[in-house]
């Protein structure tokens, strides 16, 4: 069962490298959100631990709701409905997502991280979805879609402290999401300034700056 | 506990009543309430240092003497920042650059900003310290975004993404060191507080505590500014409005230092001291990367900016370097920096104000067109490179002494090497700004009364603490370097 959930995220994550147009983001990040409160949720049924509900519940409202509404806003308001930019070709970036999972899995199984009886499975998705995270920010070159590598990046963290722990402390936790809400709501106004006055999201418009 | 919920509530209701009232009363207002904050800033500071570290709220708050040390450089070169943001801010709406809608939008993000940074160092948990961390460089890519230029978006986004990965490394830091304790405090929120951590320090996991304590000192690293991880700070730095480039280079860096060296502590006495060399390379490093870049900058701003990776440097050297003379030449250097720093900052905004331009090739004789900002200029340039008898040199002898005396030889005389190149570097620059004849166009006049009163404060710091440290501040910093040294609680 959760190696089957651990393989939902992990397409989830080297979708967001195939998609075509930016908006089509917003869907698979509410969806891989979703699949991330499912396995905080079976890990509350399997233990019994209140906090892990608490977050299974914040990371369905947070993260599977809020967050997407918050970029799908802005990407309507910016009317960026055109295709995403690639450093890559598709292919060669589902070449490396590949690697990069293979790469996940070897050094988590080398690495002895210790882990809880229910997170195990998860933890190699984990720290793949902090590589994926990293290569989704590199290989896109649309401003916004930089922001969802980072969100991949932070829901692989959000993996990693449950599978070795049980999450964090609640309180901690607490902080966290309105960090990444925070967070969010930030990269949005960015992107949209970003947008009004280079009239692009594409990153390489904005090399100005160096030395 | 009163007067910690003030140093918090103050900022918060200053941001919402600048942003809601008129700009006139907003900014007299929120300097009156930046000069209150001090106040209270100094009560906390004179409880800790006198008596006790403050605790309270079940434990979340905790101020020890290195708290109560960053809390006072918040809130006193925040109060000289808002001071001379009025005077900064009449004159960009005055040129027309910005409407006084803007403004308020300054001074709501600018409160957040500060009362965010205090936040930071008030806080036990450790978790609660990296959510602060990571709400400054929320509040702050705003404020470097000010000018919605193009130049300006761009080092915003670059700050803020750069920040946000860097952190979330720190923050698998931190699970980490949770880990590394989880055997011994089980699921409790405490086992995040520093106070717990630092006292079960001996019996922590020395594996995962050395993978914690990477970890933390790259992603705070990013934030304070490190090399290699510094590409986003001569951009957010030279970009941002320049009361906030004289907060972000004063006390941001310091507080992002801040969250390194309260993990540092604990995880240097779980590893037996074998984490302080991490410190003096990462140091020594940054401090060398400076040097190219201060001698190729074009931009006045900019090479202040990277002067503050060089300072970053040098404190993180010093802590590295440790024992009680290094600790004691680090916090020094920590108040050193911040003083003259900023005043470097203000003192550069008034010239970029009257010059229009922050090109140094397009600047020349500030002595000439602005006497007061000028020979201040002049003064703060000469103490930031470590010239005697301003305060930076002091520390920095402080440090490069303690560097030969514990024998590290190669690291201290190539520290020396990179000062004397970055002094002669930077000076070349300023020499040729101050000096010489000014172009034409520009007006022979001191910006307003606001941001000429502002560099006195700093200023005072500069010349004084060059001269001697005052008793009471030595033993203030021996307490801090006590804390440093994994000492009481």
């Amino acid at each position: 069962m959760e190696q089957w959930i651990a393989l939902l995220l992990l397409i989830s994550a080297i979708w967001l490298l195939q998609i075509r147009k930016i908006s089509d983001s917003v869907p698979i990040l509410a969806f891989q959100s979703l699949v991330l409160a499912l396995t905080a949720g079976a890990m509350w049924y399997q233990t019994k631990l209140s906090h892990l509900l608490v977050a299974a519940l914040l990371t369905l409202v947070v993260k599977a709701m809020i967050i997407p509404a918050i970029l799908h806003y802005t990407i309507k308001k910016i009317d960026v409905h055109r295709q995403v930019e690639r450093v890559t070709s598709k292919y060669a970036a589902l070449l490396i997502a590949t690697i990069l999972s293979v790469a996940g899995f070897y050094v988590t199984s080398r690495l002895h991280l210790p882990s809880t009886k229910f997170g195990e499975p998860y933890l190699p998705v984990s720290i793949t979805f902090v590589f994926l995270g990293a290569f989704i920010m590199i290989d896109h070159k649309k401003a916004l879609m930089q922001g969802i590598g980072l969100i991949t990046i932070e829901n692989g963290l959000f993996l990693v402290a449950q599978s070795i722990s049980y999450g964090m402390p609640m309180m901690v936790e607490l902080g966290i999401f309105f960090d990444m809400l925070v967070t969010v709501v930030i990269i949005g106004i960015l992107s949209f300034r970003i947008h009004s006055t280079f009239e692009s999201l594409n990153i390489e418009k904005m090399s100005n700056l160096k030395g | 506990m009163g007067e910690v919920s003030l140093l918090l509530i103050i900022p918060l209701v200053t941001a919402v009543l600048c942003w809601k009232i008129n700009v006139r009363v907003g900014e007299k207002l929120q300097v009156i309430t930046t000069l209150f904050n001090v106040v209270v800033g100094l009560f906390i500071a004179k409880t800790v240092f006198f008596h006790a570290p403050i605790t309270g709220w079940h434990r979340l708050i905790y101020i020890d003497a290195l708290s109560a040390f960053n809390i006072l450089l918040i809130v006193l070169i925040g109060f000289v920042a808002s001071l001379y943001s009025v005077g900064y801010m009449n004159h960009e709406v005055a040129e027309k650059i910005i409407g006084d809608n803007k403004v308020r939008h300054y001074y709501l993000w600018f409160h957040l900003f500060l009362g965010t940074m205090l936040a930071v160092s008030v806080v036990n948990n450790l978790g609660f310290l990296w959510v602060g961390i990571e709400l400054t460089t929320l509040v702050s890519a705003l404020l470097v975004a000010f000018y919605r230029k193009g130049t300006s978006l761009e080092a915003a986004w670059k700050y803020l993404i750069m920040g946000s990965v860097g952190i979330a490394f720190a923050l698998l830091g931190i699970i980490f060191l949770y880990l590394s304790g989880g055997d011994l405090f089980g699921e409790s929120t405490d086992a995040l507080n520093w106070t717990v951590l630092h006292q079960a320090a001996k019996h922590l996991n020395p594996q995962w505590t050395l993978i914690a304590f990477i970890f933390v000192l790259v992603g705070f690293g990013t934030k304070a500014g490190l090399a290699p991880m510094h590409f986003w700070l001569p951009d957010a730095h030279s970009q941002a409005p320049s009361p906030v480039s004289a907060v972000l280079s004063g006390v941001l860096l310091n507080t992002a230092l801040y969250g390194i060296f309260r993990i540092y502590t604990i995880t240097n006495t779980t590893l037996d001291g074998k984490a302080a060399p991490y410190l003096i390379v990462f140091g020594l490093f940054s401090i060398a990367i400076t040097v190219p870049f201060m001698l190729v900058q074009h931009d006045l701003k900019r090479m202040l900016a990277y002067s503050s990776v060089e300072h970053m440097g040098i404190i993180t050297l010093g802590v590295g370097i440790g024992g009680a003379l290094g600790l004691y030449g680090a916090v020094l250097h920590m108040f050193h920096h911040s003083m003259a720093k900023s005043l470097l900052f203000f003192t550069a905004g008034n010239i970029t104000q009257n010059y229009h331009s922050k090109r140094m090739e397009r600047i020349s004789g500030v002595l000439k067109t602005m006497p007061i900002t000028g020979s201040i200029f002049l003064i703060a340039a000469f103490a930031i490179t470590g010239t005697p008898p301003f305060n930076v040199f002091v520390s920095e002898f402080t440090i490069m002494r303690a560097g030969f005396q514990s024998g590290h030889f190669v690291a201290t005389v190539s520290f020396l090497l990179f000062v004397v190149l970055i002094f002669s570097g930077m000076m070349y620059y300023v020499v040729r700004m101050a000096f010489g004849e000014a172009p034409t166009k520009v007006e022979k006049k001191e910006m307003n009364r606001w941001s000429t009163a502002a560099l006195f404060i700093p200023l005072i710091a500069v010349i004084v603490f060059g001269l001697y440290v005052p008793p009471f501040f030595q033993e203030v910093i021996q307490q801090v370097t006590v804390v440093l040294q994994g000492g009481k609680l």
